[in-house]
């Protein structure tokens, strides 16, 4: 699992390649949750690459927009595949993010 | 102890070799002395021999200038006598010229043949020296009868000079004389007289009896009628031995092979013995008178000295030989001493030996050792690095439970073997009542420190395998952590604790896990691991390791561990005890009749193999992709909540995951050992709610609930076990 972060004004761009099962997200929870700081601004989740998710990396994308929604950010999850999409709909995820 | 008597049958040989030895040198000594002996004698003998010849050449020649004399004087006046023949009254006057003229001479006579001189038929006038006063006789008497004297004859006879036998002179002073007489021819070529000198031979007698060449040498003359020529009375002064050689020896044979030899004129030497006296005689003739002189000369004087010298050289070989024989002896005292150490030193191997039995005996050693069981498959050796040693390993069944364990006691040889011998007695006794490794091991430690005089110590590792379930537990007391073969090969997780023996009332905490079917457990003591080769390198966790893969039966485990470390320590001596104890389980356990199964350590990490397992899975059942994914996703959950919350921190244990397909119907199992949960029980989580409202948490289940047709929980045997299934 690889994790890219990206940062323009306002706006940071996270890019996930690969799995993200319970060792990926223990992996990269750090990463991620340092970016509550951004939480204020646009959060973009760019999901092109990411060929897996489980409840671990669901539970990293909640905690995430449970920031932005604290601070009045907002977290856009980009280019989901159908897998991903399956899990997000299972999980009410869909209604929590704005899809692009 | 009783005492044996040493006698072996190679002290003895050793005490025959010596003997020998001994001999070889007595022999050896004995040759060398005879043939120098014989060489001495050879050449004493010959010098003897030349001493005599030339004693007696110088002897003849002394003999032979009086003789000269004595036959010049007579024969100077032969023409005078002639001349005088015509005048009988005046031949007195030849004899007195010839005694006169020569000291040589004593007596002369010039005897006419009778009726050669008409007017004196009978005359022979005799002139003799007596105390340097010439006197003149006649001889011409009645009673001598001078023709009839041999003398007178035996020139007359033979035509020409003629030395008489040796006499006494009775007529004078008693004295050894001889007479040389020549025939006197007149004119007319007519015999007519016999002239005479007569010469003593006391100074014969005197020259004989100087002949000193040998201490008791002695010179003898004999005359031609086999005459000894001594003085007077038949007596040598000088030496008695000669009495007893002409007047007791003369009987004897050789003596007269002597006289024959002598007489008729040889020389030579012969050797007489008599009275247990050897003689050497050597004998030469005396030219012209017929006499023999001889040589007679002891055996002792000759070879007295040399046999000496051996007696003296004997000596000093028989105490030679004596010291060598002393140094032979305390050598082969020093052997039997040396064997009764031996034989010391054999007792005590031997009771090792027996010591080595009994320790031998106290470990279980059949194998299999529940030839009835076929849920079970052991194997274990032990190899003292002495003939006794301080390891052990125990095992025996309970309640349908193996106990087993595995100790090191500190030290080596006879102190750690009765440690060894105390601790796996205490261990049978404990473990008979108690039904937890950590309670079996706090009461050895008790027991142990308690009588622990001299601070001896036993690393142990102590388990408990349910054969039903293959669940262990085990506790550890300082000892190697035991190698467990799953489809990996790991150290098994243990707390190191203190060794037994070291403090009295401490705890020592269990551990457990779970065995499988065709699971093993390999227990080992360092002299495994710690095995050194001749350059000192160990033989080490890794090729531990490498030699475990690839074997399932717990014999081939053991040969080939053996075989290795064989091939790896080589030639350098074995430097400690060496245990190895294999458990193979081959009971049902918690072992569904599963298609597939996999176990996993409760470790994030492992639920990679989680999703490999899946996939071949769903390669297997052709399943397509969305739908393997989302069986990816509820297992995943399944899983990972056990691995996370199951288990308390810091403890190890596993989690189980069997697949199998009844028709349509795909169905998981996942157990463990931890805590009771049930996951069927958590809350419904309300995905309809907004962002401030959703926990965190619970989408684990939630995904596994939604995925799965079916979830359902059980508690069995301290298990908690989830069945998923997927129609799929």
């Amino acid at each position: 699992m690889e994790v890219k972060i990206e940062r323009e004004p306002n706006l940071v761009t996270v890019f996930f390649i690969g799995r993200l099962d319970t060792p990926a997200a223990q992996e990269i929870s750090k990463d991620v949750e340092a970016l509550k700081q951004d939480a204020a601004g646009t959060i973009v989740l760019d999901c092109t690459e990411l060929s897996y998710i489980s409840s671990s990396g669901l539970r990293l994308f909640l905690y995430l927009r449970k920031a932005a929604g604290e601070k009045g950010g907002k977290v856009i999850v980009k280019s989901i595949s159908d897998e991903i999409r399956t899990v997000f709909m299972m999980t009410g995820f869909l209604n929590l993010f704005e899809i692009q | 102890m009783s005492k044996n008597p040493i006698s072996n049958p190679f002290g003895k040989r050793s005490t025959w070799a010596g003997m020998l030895l001994v001999f070889v040198a007595a022999v050896t000594l004995e040759a060398t002395s005879l043939v120098q002996y014989y060489y001495s004698r050879k050449g004493l003998e010959e010098e003897a021999s030349n001493r005599a010849v030339s004693q007696i050449e110088a002897t003849h020649n002394k003999i032979m200038d009086i003789i000269d004399q004595a036959e010049a004087a007579v024969r100077n006046s032969v023409w005078i006598a002639q001349w005088s023949l015509a005048h009988p009254d005046s031949l007195h006057r030849v004899c007195e010229r010839i005694v006169g003229d020569n000291p040589v001479i004593v007596g002369s006579t010039v005897a006419l043949v009778p009726g050669y001189d008409k007017e004196h038929p009978f005359f022979a006038p005799y002139c003799c020296r007596e105390a340097d006063t010439l006197t003149t006789l006649s001889l011409a008497t009645q009673e001598y009868d001078y023709p009839s004297q041999e003398w007178f004859v035996k020139p007359i006879e033979c035509g020409q000079g003629y030395w008489s036998e040796p006499y006494i002179d009775t007529g004078g002073g008693e004295i050894l004389m001889t007479t040389y007489s020549v025939p006197i021819t007149d004119p007319k070529g007519q015999t007519a007289a016999v002239l005479t000198g007569d010469i003593s031979l006391e100074w014969l007698t005197g020259i004989m009896g100087n002949i000193k060449i040998y201490p008791h040498a002695t010179g003898l003359m004999i005359s031609r009628e086999g005459k000894w020529m001594m003085n007077h009375n038949m007596k040598l002064a000088t030496d008695e031995i000669i009495i007893d050689v002409v007047e007791q020896i003369r009987e004897q044979d050789d003596f007269k092979k002597l006289e024959r030899a002598m007489l008729s004129g040889e020389s030579g030497n012969i050797l007489i013995s008599y009275k247990n006296m050897k003689r050497y005689v050597y004998y030469a003739p005396v030219e012209r008178t017929g006499w023999s002189m001889c040589i007679i000369i002891p055996h002792e004087d000759i070879f007295g000295r040399v046999r000496k010298i051996n007696l003296v050289v004997t000596l000093m070989q028989l105490l030679g030989l004596a010291m060598l024989i002393l140094i032979l002896r305390s050598i082969v005292r020093g052997q039997n001493k040396y064997r009764a150490l031996n034989e010391r030193k054999r007792m005590m191997e031997n009771e090792l030996h027996i010591a080595s039995n009994i320790q031998m005996s106290m470990v279980p050693k059949v194998f299999p050792p529940y030839p009835d069981r076929n849920d079970l498959d052991m194997a274990a050796d032990i190899v003292p690095a002495k003939e006794i040693g301080g390891d052990m390993y125990d095992y025996f069944m309970r309640d349908n439970k193996l106990f087993f364990c595995i100790g090191d006691v500190s030290g080596k040889g006879i102190p750690a073997a009765l440690v060894m011998a105390v601790t796996r007695s205490i261990f049978r006794t404990v473990a008979s009542h108690e039904d937890s490794p950590a309670a079996i091991v706090t009461a050895m430690n008790n027991s142990l420190s308690d009588m622990n005089e001299n601070s001896m110590f036993v690393t142990f590792f102590c388990g408990i395998l349910d054969m039903a379930t293959g669940h262990i537990r085990y506790c550890n007391a300082g000892h190697n952590p035991p190698m467990i073969l799953t489809d990996s090969i790991k150290a098994m997780p243990v707390k190191p604790n203190l060794p037994l023996g070291i403090a009295m009332g401490m705890t020592f905490e269990e551990q457990e896990t779970d065995m499988q079917y065709d699971d093993a457990l390999f227990l080992y003591t360092d002299g495994l691991s710690e095995a050194e080769n001749i350059d000192h390198e160990q033989f080490g966790m890794e090729r531990i390791e490498a030699a475990l893969h690839g074997h399932k039966k717990s014999e081939l485990h053991l040969k080939n561990m053996q075989k290795e470390v064989e091939k790896f320590v080589g030639k350098a001596p074995q430097s400690d005890d060496l245990t190895m104890l294999f458990i193979h389980y081959l009971g049902e356990g918690r072992q569904p009749a599963a298609n597939h199964r996999l176990t996993l350590a409760n470790e994030v990490g492992e639920i990679s193999k989680l999703s490999e397992f899946v996939e071949n899975i769903g390669e297997e059942y052709n399943l397509d992709s969305s739908l393997l994914a989302g069986i990816n996703l509820a297992m995943e959950e399944a899983v990972t909540n056990v691995i996370l919350y199951a288990y308390p921190e810091d403890t190890v244990g596993h989690v189980e995951i069997c697949a199998d397909k009844q028709g349509n119907a795909l169905t998981f199992v996942v157990a463990d050992k931890g805590k009771p949960f049930d996951p069927t029980l958590a809350p419904p989580v309300d995905i309809t709610l907004g962002v401030e409202e959703r926990r965190i948490g619970g989408l684990g289940i939630h995904l596994v609930r939604t995925i799965m047709d079916s979830v359902k929980y059980s508690r069995d045997n301290d298990m908690n076990i989830l069945t998923l299934t997927k129609n799929i």
